[in-house]
């Protein structure tokens, strides 16, 4: 079931990255609400805190087997990417239309009532420490153009960084795919 | 004085709309808008606002400072791509209002809910009039 559901992340994310073509984009916006609004019954567990800091506490080791990471693995998520300006947290012109679509999606009357957790994720070039960092403000950035200049509530949106602790091709753990941004519904909103 | 301003220039934007023969307020997707500001600013964005984020008004008001520079596409885009944001923005908050009356008639035993009621206002086309059904197509919510 988990892999299936990661095919069709997977499958998402090739969606997106061609983005600039036109008659894709309503496609992806619907893909986008269908796929974060399967109802998900282990989101009440997720504890944002206790994630960053399980992160934190294991710098280089990996994150995905520990015990609150391993929960996000079911929840209704999908990956993208987003261009940022080198060792910055600019979003790259290129990546607005993304950042736009992801809008679209929290918009819509199927998941107004939903919360949702942003991820970054980086590649293994440069310092653990340093890419949980980076990753981490990144994500912050995406949160705060997502609140400000989309105006989706803030209420809804919670920033963590993953650095290249849970690269998406482990054996090529410096390769651009690890760079990415994960979006999962992590339950209502009180 | 940035709440006159993005007053003035959703009136540019209806304007011009009106203009082009749309004959009436049209708004777009938030994607759209996004793709509308990169295609005309973002040559600009990367020469004077490097290592801005997009959010907080950030890019806006560094565009504004050097607007003696940026391409007056870009500014007059970045004055319409805000307007359409605030216009479908108030689309979505008045689509209850619009539709409560449609709703009360078609929707009867509807499960609660703003998603439930949608799905069912959208089927109900025969029910739904005019003011409503373009609600629901200015939020974006078709």
């Amino acid at each position: 079931m988990s892999i299936r559901r990661f095919r069709n992340t997977l499958a998402l994310t090739v969606l997106l990255a061609a983005a600039g073509n036109a008659g894709a984009q309503q496609l992806s916006e619907h893909q986008l609400v269908n796929t974060l609004g399967q109802v998900a019954e282990a989101a009440s567990a997720i504890d944002v805190a206790m994630l960053v800091q399980e992160v934190a506490s294991n710098p280089g080791k990996g994150i995905a087997g520990l015990p609150h990471w391993s929960q996000l693995a079911t929840l209704p998520q999908f990956f993208v990417e987003i261009n940022f300006e080198n060792n910055s947290v600019a979003i790259e012109p290129g990546s607005y239309r993304t950042l736009g679509l992801i809008a679209d999606a929290l918009h819509h009357p199927l998941l107004l009532r939903y919360k949702f957790l942003v991820v970054g994720h980086t590649n293994a070039t440069g310092d653990a420490k340093h890419n949980l960092k980076l990753s981490a403000r990144r994500a912050e950035a995406i949160a705060e153009a997502l609140s400000t200049t989309f105006s989706v509530a803030p209420n809804r949106l919670f920033a963590i960084g993953a650095g290249s602790e849970m690269p998406v091709d482990a054996a090529n753990p410096k390769a651009a795919d690890n760079r990415r941004v994960q979006l999962l519904n992590i339950g209502l909103v009180k | 004085m940035a709440k006159r301003l993005s007053v003035l220039s959703g009136t540019v934007l209806i304007a011009v709309l009106v203009q082009t023969g749309v004959g009436r307020t049209q708004t777009i997707s938030y994607a759209d808008a996004a793709t509308l500001l990169a295609k005309e600013c973002g040559a600009d964005v990367k020469k004077f606002c490097k290592g801005l984020n997009l959010g907080n008004g950030r890019i806006q008001n560094c565009l504004a400072q050097h607007q003696a520079k940026v391409s007056p596409a870009c500014t007059s885009t970045m004055a319409d791509v805000i307007a359409s944001i605030q216009l479908r923005l108030a689309a979505q908050a008045s689509v209850d209002k619009i539709c409560a009356r449609d709703a009360a008639r078609a929707c009867r035993g509807v499960v609660p809910g703003k998603a439930h009621i949608l799905g069912c206002l959208l089927k109900a086309t025969r029910i739904v009039g005019a003011k409503c059904s373009q609600a629901i197509t200015d939020a974006g919510w078709r």
